[in-house]
């Protein structure tokens, strides 16, 4: 197997994000990573819904901006990825832990397939989508 | 009245396609005329339809109804269960409510779909902005990222779990529905040598999409009695748990709501797990059922490749496994009933060359769904028994 892992940093990404996830986005401008937060609990949450998970009250979510920081909970190698992803496998996905104790889907990056190790740190690698935001993506730290 | 007072008294099943030369409508049709013959009933005696999520329906908000006009059924109770792999047993769940609610007495439960024909569903979930401008491919991507857990965590012995690739496609040998396609022998190097698709997870370890129908009859017990049928099946144990710890930040990607459905199903049918004499869970990747032997107790969490080392999982062995083929050899068809119409098909004592010796009763699962990077979203159950 290849050893080598492509960055897929020339793939053109499709955001189609809803109405509540876009303070989101828009932080990404400022490679900011905001997670959502419910007072009323004191945890976090992501993915971005329109409510709090907790206590099912919109009113309960602020916007936190975090480190990034986190670990590799879990991966997986696309071998053979969706129409966009053509010719750009084999790739990473992985699920980090982030500290906050919310999990993260996202690509991982610089990084070789003999490194890929569950709970090695990571921190996020802010890829640009040429409109000023950024597509957070993981890296080793 | 409860759910052990109904009956199935019909089934029926076309062969699995791998793309349909036949209208869905027309799958319908067949699978009508074959369940009016099997039950002797009239078609004016039928007057409930439960429908299964169907990828060919999907996005028709008429679609039970526009059905059930094709087919000339006027009706007192017409529905459509969309919950995915879970939709064939909770199908029979809701029949069997509405029949004991009043509101009918005798439904046509029927399981059609040609999405590889005519795929008319889309996604609507948190997958547009989360995972796919990230180029994880739906539930194989999802599969890859909980069976690496399963490895880091116990360990996975990937011959294993071709041995159970290997029993399935045996039994599809058997089975004169299943997909002619697949319908050839496999050896455990076959399954390991098999291409990676979203690694850890190879292309055998994948259900193949195929289109089909099939479906049941259910009514009450004391009217399958009055009509004199001699052999049916009872449903004696449901349950379903949808989004298992939705409220929660983290869920561990290896535990599924079947940990709650599963003793719920099993208490209401009276019995124990140990007491299960075929298993008919939903596959749509071979660590699915190894998950679920785990959740649903044959063995403890972690002990699954043990559990599967030590069990002759063939038709004629320890625990009968997804006789028929399961979707992974028969081909993920009629909106993944296959599994369910095969524990019928073996309870009636119908199954000819794959016919299991212990008919006392079968469980079926389903699985709909894949939340982020958790496990499966729904987690159904049903326990089946003969009835006499």
């Amino acid at each position: 197997m290849n050893a080598e892992l492509n960055d897929t940093l020339a793939v053109a990404r499709v955001l189609k994000p809803y109405s509540f996830s876009l303070p989101f986005w828009d932080a990404t401008r400022e490679k900011k990573l905001l997670i959502q937060y419910c007072r009323a609990s004191g945890r976090y949450q992501h993915p971005v819904r329109p409510t709090s998970i907790y206590t099912g009250r919109r009113s309960d979510l602020e916007w936190r901006e975090v480190s990034g920081r986190g670990t590799l909970y879990s991966w997986t190698i696309a071998d053979r990825g969706p129409p966009a992803f053509r010719g750009h496998e084999p790739y990473a996905v992985a699920s980090v832990m982030l500290e906050e104790g919310a999990l993260f889907i996202a690509n991982l990056v610089h990084c070789s397939r003999d490194a890929l190790l569950e709970g090695m740190k990571l921190v996020p690698s802010w890829h640009p989508l040429g409109d000023g935001r950024h597509l957070p993506m993981f890296q080793p730290a | 009245m409860s759910l052990k007072d109904t009956a199935i008294i019909a089934h029926a099943e076309l062969k699995v396609m791998e793309r349909s030369d036949r209208d869905v409508w027309q799958l319908g049709a067949e699978v009508l005329e074959q369940l009016l013959d099997r039950s002797g009933l009239e078609k004016r005696e039928i007057d409930g339809l439960a429908m299964a999520t169907s990828s060919t329906g999907a996005g028709n908000m008429f679609w039970p109804q526009a059905t059930a006009d094709m087919l000339g059924l006027e009706l007192d109770y017409c529905d459509e269960v969309m919950m995915g792999g879970c939709s064939p047993v909770a199908c029979v769940a809701r029949a069997a409510a509405a029949i004991n609610a009043g509101l009918c007495t005798t439904v046509l439960i029927l399981y059609a779909d040609t999405g590889v024909a005519e795929p008319n569903a889309h996604d609507r979930s948190y997958r547009r902005e989360w995972t796919e401008p990230y180029g994880l491919m739906g539930p194989p991507g999802g599969f890859g990222l909980l069976t690496r857990s399963y490895e880091q965590r116990y360990g996975l012995d990937y011959a294993l779990l071709g041995k159970l690739a290997v029993t399935q496609r045996n039994h599809a040998l058997l089975n004169d529905m299943a997909c002619e396609k697949l319908r050839k022998p496999i050896t455990v190097a076959d399954y390991l040598g098999s291409r990676m698709i979203a690694e850890p997870i190879r292309l055998l370890d994948c259900v193949m999409r195929a289109d089909g129908a099939a479906g049941l009859i259910l009514t009450s017990r004391k009217r399958a009695k009055e009509k004199g049928i001699a052999r049916y099946v009872v449903p004696t144990g449901y349950a379903e748990r949808v989004n298992y710890r939705a409220g929660e930040a983290f869920a561990d990607p290896l535990e599924s709501g079947h940990v709650v459905a599963g003793p719920r199903a099993l208490k209401q049918a009276g019995i124990a797990i140990g007491d299960i004499a075929s298993f008919h869970p939903y596959d749509d990747f071979l660590i699915a059922m190894v998950l679920q032997m785990e959740a649903l107790g044959f063995c403890r969490p972690g002990e699954g490749m043990a559990y599967v080392r030590d069990t002759n999982f063939a038709y004629d062995g320890d625990l009968p496994l997804n006789t028929g083929g399961g979707q992974i050899s028969a081909g993920q068809a009629a909106c993944s009933s296959e599994n369910l119409v095969e524990a019928v098909e073996q309870l009636m004592g119908e199954a000819g060359a794959r016919q299991v010796r212990d008919t006392r009763n079968a469980l079926v699962t389903g699985i709909g769904w894949i939340n982020y990077g958790r496990n499966w979203g729904a987690s159904a159950a049903l326990v089946l028994e003969p009835g006499a």
